[in-house]
């Protein structure tokens, strides 16, 4: 019978070209099962081109068959996270495997448009998403997903609306206009979080929430009462939009939560006769931030018209234009995101036991 | 900094916490409800502490330990106190006043007659 250590060796030799790495290290081999000459696994996917997948897959079956002893291989894809549970299930929320809220420090640097189409991009693998709206100030994800009903009362809580395969839930569905404003910090920090577990999620291998702009008391008090998998920060090229954005790194830090990355909007604008990418606002400030941070760059998404168009229509540009750069570059992001996630949680310490 | 393993019971009230550096500490209940963080029994200002020994009942012990995120412990103490979160840091921290604390214990005024 082929050893632990065999099979993990022989997967350790399957490289995923788009990240240059083994699949073991990107925590990409869940359930794996050894029993006689049988070799079982789940191989998560990032990505939703079958090609892609399929050719991993072939991949992966012949370097376990090259096992001696291995008799016969079985590996399914899986579009399916493993879960950052903190195994005391505190602060969990039920049948919730990842909740990554979407930070950034200044307001109107894209978070919401970030939101939106990575949490299709990853819908669009066959992972189950869901997308919380947190932004009471100036909820806008219902615009952009094109969410035209109000939710529904099931059984036990709300029922999310569902957009493009995406469960989504907004305070805009809940609050007037301006009545947010009326609200004092702490009320609407009870608000969101009560909200969060109201809401029938259902099974989510990922809750994307759009955070308000900035560092206040709401960011705060979800982040402490919600257990995090980690946070991913956006921000613009300008040096003085990647300062605030630190702000929101140092309360994540603060907060132990981990950043996953950074996306950088709006990073650059390509001629669309010349391909020229034209710097507007400036180069290097999310690569710098990331770099003093030691957390990945997800992406830098392009300047274009488009993606607020497709926005301001309901269907966020990854669906609506796929081919666009701007598209490739949220898919690509999103894959990112996926490895970063299962690295993490595939090296997730075990949760301190507490017999007391 | 290391990071706890596990919280257990150590003797009847105290709690022991075993880090992953191999290190286990024993630390005496009624010192980590002295240390207690909460702004009841710090001056968040100044670091003062404002729980002394004499305010706390002679036996004071944790009744309940709970994880706050992946961070933090909460106890639930003996007397219905409860809002101040132990960080790792904190603990860690702790670690090494426990020698001192038990130095500069004074047994109570009736018995030194
Ligand atoms: N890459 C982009 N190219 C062009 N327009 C963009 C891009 N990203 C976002 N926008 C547009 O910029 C505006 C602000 O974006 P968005 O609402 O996503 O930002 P936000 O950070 O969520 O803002 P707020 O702080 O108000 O919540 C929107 O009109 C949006 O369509
Ligand atoms: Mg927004
Ligand atoms: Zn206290």
């Amino acid at each position: 019978m082929p050893t632990q250590e065999q099979v993990q060796d022989a997967l350790r030799e399957v490289i995923d070209p788009a990240f240059g790495k083994d699949i073991v290290s990107l925590g990409l081999v869940q359930a794996l099962k050894i029993a006689d000459g049988r070799v079982a696994l789940d191989l998560q996917i990032v990505r939703s081109s079958a090609d892609a997948n399929n050719n991993l897959k072939q991949q992966v079956e012949r370097a376990l068959k090259g096992v001696a002893g291995v008799e016969a291989v079985e590996v399914r894809l899986t579009p399916h996270a493993r879960s950052a549970g903190t195994g005391s299930g505190q602060g969990e929320l039920p049948g919730v495997a990842n909740v990554i809220p979407i930070a950034s420090g200044k307001g109107g640097v894209g978070k919401s448009t970030v939101s939106a189409n990575l949490a299709v991009a990853l819908a669009q693998t066959g992972a189950r998403v869901g997308l919380l709206d947190a932004d009471v100030y100036g909820p806008s994800i219902p615009m952009i997903m094109g969410a035209t009903e109000a939710p529904q009362r099931g059984g036990r809580g709300i029922m999310p609306v569902i957009c493009h395969g995406v469960k989504i839930i907004s305070t805009g569905f809940f609050t007037k206009p301006d009545q947010a404003v009326v609200w004092r910090g702490p009320m609407l920090s009870k608000m969101l979080t009560d909200l969060a577990r109201q809401v029938e999620w259902g099974e989510l291998d990922y809750l994307l929430v759009d955070l308000p702009p900035g560092t206040g008391d709401v960011q705060l008090t979800l982040c402490q009462q919600v257990a995090l998998t980690g946070a991913v920060i956006v921000t613009t090229p300008q040096p003085v939009a990647a300062a605030i954005a630190e702000k929101s790194i140092i309360m994540f830090e603060q907060l132990k939560t981990p950043i996953l990355g950074i996306i950088e909007n709006m990073a650059y604008f390509e001629s669309r006769k010349t391909g020229e990418r034209e710097l507007i606002f400036g180069a290097g400030g999310a690569a710098t931030l990331a770099h003093k941070w030691k957390t990945p760059l997800l992406a830098q998404i392009p300047l274009a018209t488009t993606v607020r168009e497709t926005s301001d229509g309901g269907t966020p540009i990854v669906l609506a234009d796929p081919d666009a750069p701007a598209a490739k570059a949220f898919v690509e992001a999103a894959a990112k995101l996926v490895v970063e996630v299962a690295m993490k949680n595939a090296n997730a310490e075990k949760p301190v036991e507490i017999n007391f | 900094m290391p990071k706890p393993i596990r919280i257990n019971r150590h003797g009847a009230h105290d709690i022991a916490i075993e880090w992953d550096n191999g290190q286990t500490v024993a630390y005496p209940a009624r010192f980590v409800r002295l240390n207690c963080p909460c702004a009841q029994c710090e001056d968040e200002v100044t670091g003062k502490r404002i729980v002394q020994d004499s305010m706390l009942p002679i036996l004071t012990y944790p009744t309940k330990i709970e994880h706050v995120g992946r961070y933090a412990i909460q106890i639930f103490w003996s007397d219905s106190h409860s809002t101040g979160l132990f960080t790792w840091e904190k603990l860690w921290e702790l670690a090494d006043k426990i020698d001192d604390w038990k130095g500069s214990i004074k047994l109570p005024k009736h018995s030194l007659q």
